[in-house]
């Protein structure tokens, strides 16, 4: 007698797995025309988020999850996080299933979307953090070790005793950051974690996740609209649209297939101005090295927005 | 980091919320003692003015004034229970619901029913009706001199905890509603609710049987307080066992519990498109 095995179940030494997964909505459609008519019948489309999408991401990866608005990041995003299931297809987190097992991957996995909070609004957000030590059931001694270390490197000790609802939007995402760090996530969920901040706090956010990523190999996924954010993060990037994933490795070669040219502005003494396209940078300096009368030359590239925004409009012509 | 549920680990859960509620009355005493002081007005409001009216007509029904106060009592206490354990939104579930806010309870390591129970607990905000309550049922009872023994106490609390069932499990059969309407339901719980405390608190005694039936089956108004206290005065009303709300409890919580769950899985279906930020925490 053979046992069922659940569909979104897949053995895998990823710590995220997704394999055909598509995801659809029904939307109801509202008009003035056939009020009555749409009572009875009300007329519905569906919205395909995720149509058969493919990846895996192994244990310590930085990984960007990019793709224009509607693409089907955020439907992702709660996929892997179980809170909403798959019309079709693999899904595994740490090699558990979403669906199965939700209580056991949140012990390890670390949620936070930029959009909400899961600090208790009325509360001083050291209240929030005592909350979290006992739903996670977290060993004193593990909390208090963990508390220290990123009250420290997120800035967050002068907050401990402020009230969720009064810190500023930068200083309650560092909050945010740090309950979700207590319980020592294995893998991290960000969907726009940078979303709204300023220059100081995003460079703070950026820099924390670079450093937690390399020095503890906690896996992260992260979302975001700004691609120089996600260059800066990531080395990997993951890119969707229309459901599909349409490029998958790193920003140079993202860079290529998206022909982003580098050009250096080169102004000579005599006051003439030329753009200069070129491929290899050490050749590139090595011939400009030769040239006399060079009073200034700087450095350019078509932007990887510019590159995608092309790309979009690409898909959503084929679509 | 263990993944069983304990009864360790769910009197932990009590704790923190009771903690959290002592820190939340703490933060503001002056508005949150006029808060549980206004609750409590309101309350005795409602319940006096059904005694005077028994008071002044020597009764009403079937029913002698000192066995309305006595259900006056068994109501207040109810109403107590209520608020000691149902004093977030875990009973106000259209709210969480209809907000988007279930997301926040997918990413807890616990089971959602363990949430639910021990999420709303408040001591100390919530706690003033059940005093007032259990003050009204000593002076009731001692008004009336019943015999209170260890069974009738068993009784009262068996009653009292069919009471708060049929409340919870009306309140999530509608609420399920917010699940496929999520706009339009989010605040059809506080809806069920408080019309339940509003016509739960009169005297079914004398009514026609046409009246009567429905209000402890359709509408179950009668078992908020009519027929729980009568039962606990020795006389369950239309020949009916004392059992009767109990059995009902358990029956609708069952009913609640299957529509719930459909409607949940209709939520990790479709998910929400109407998440707000701060309505699930209070």
């Amino acid at each position: 007698m053979s046992k069922r095995v659940p569909a979104d179940i897949s053995h895998t030494a990823s710590v995220v797995s997704v394999r055909g997964v598509t995801k659809t909505f029904l939307q109801r459609r509202r008009g003035n025309r056939g009020i009555l008519r749409n009572l009875i019948h009300p007329e519905r489309k569906t919205i395909t988020a995720l149509d058969g999408l493919s990846f895996e991401v192994a244990p310590g990866e930085f990984v960007a999850y990019a793709g224009p608005n509607g693409a089907g990041k955020s439907t992702t995003m709660k996929l892997l996080a179980g809170m909403l299931l798959p019309n079709a297809g693999e899904l595994s987190v740490l090699g558990l299933s979403p669906r199965k097992d939700r209580i056991a991957i949140m012990r390890r996995l670390g949620v936070l979307f930029g959009n909400r909070t899961e600090l208790w609004w009325d509360h001083p957000v050291i209240q929030s953090f005592e909350w979290k030590k006992v739903v996670w059931d977290i060993p004193e001694r593990e909390y208090q070790e963990t508390l220290d270390t990123v009250t420290e490197l997120l800035g967050v000790k002068d907050l401990l005793k402020t009230f969720a609802r009064e810190l500023s939007l930068g200083q309650r995402m560092r909050a945010d950051l740090a309950m979700l760090l207590l319980h020592r996530p294995e893998l991290i969920l960000l969907d726009e974690p940078t979303l709204g901040l300023d220059v100081m706090a995003k460079r703070r956010m950026i820099g924390f996740l670079k450093k937690l990523n390399a020095e503890s190999g906690t896996t992260i996924i992260v979302t975001s609209h700004d691609m120089d954010d996600l260059e800066e993060m990531a080395r990997r990037i993951l890119l969707i649209s229309g459901g599909k994933a349409a490029f998958d490795g790193d920003f140079s070669a993202l860079r290529g297939k998206l022909g982003c040219v580098k050009k250096a502005v080169v102004l000579f003494e005599s006051g003439e101005r030329r753009e200069v396209p070129y491929q290899d940078t050490n050749r590139f300096l090595y011939e400009l090295s030769g040239l006399s009368g060079i009073a200034d030359v700087s450095f350019t590239q078509t932007s990887l927005e510019e590159g995608l925004a092309n790309l979009y409009s690409q898909n959503e012509k084929n679509v | 980091m263990a993944d069983k549920v304990t009864l360790r680990r769910i009197l932990r859960l009590f704790a923190i919320s009771a903690r959290m509620d002592m820190v939340y009355l703490l933060r503001d005493t002056k508005f949150a003692l006029l808060g549980i002081l206004g609750d409590l007005v309101n309350n005795l409001a409602t319940v006096s003015g059904v005694f005077l009216i028994a008071a002044r007509f020597g009764g009403i029904g079937e029913m002698n004034a000192d066995e309305v106060l006595f259900m006056m009592a068994y109501s207040t206490l109810s109403v107590g229970v209520f608020t000691l354990f149902g004093s977030g939104n875990n009973i106000f579930i259209s709210r969480i619901i209809g907000r988007g806010q279930l997301d926040h309870m997918f990413t807890q390591p616990l089971p959602l029913g363990v949430q639910l129970v021990t999420g709303g607990f408040a001591p100390f905000t919530g706690g003033g009706n059940l005093l007032v309550g259990t003050v009204l049922t000593v002076i009731s009872v001692s008004r009336l001199r019943l015999a209170v023994t260890p069974l009738w106490l068993a009784a009262l609390i068996a009653y009292q905890a069919a009471t708060l069932a049929v409340t919870v499990a009306r309140s999530y059969i509608v609420s399920s509603l917010a699940f496929y309407a999520p706009a339009e339901a989010e605040e059809i719980s506080s809806v069920a609710i408080n019309d339940t405390w509003v016509v739960g608190t009169f005297p079914l005694s004398g009514m026609p049987k046409a009246l009567q039936i429905p209000l402890l089956t359709i509408l179950p108004e009668g078992l908020m307080a009519w027929f729980p206290a009568l039962c606990l005065l020795g006389r369950p009303p239309l020949g009916l066992t004392g059992l009767y709300p109990v059995l009902f409890a358990l029956l609708l919580s069952l009913t609640a519990k299957r529509i719930f769950k459909r409607g949940l899985r209709n939520y990790v279906q479709k998910g929400s498109s109407r998440y707000l930020p701060y309505g699930f925490r209070r």
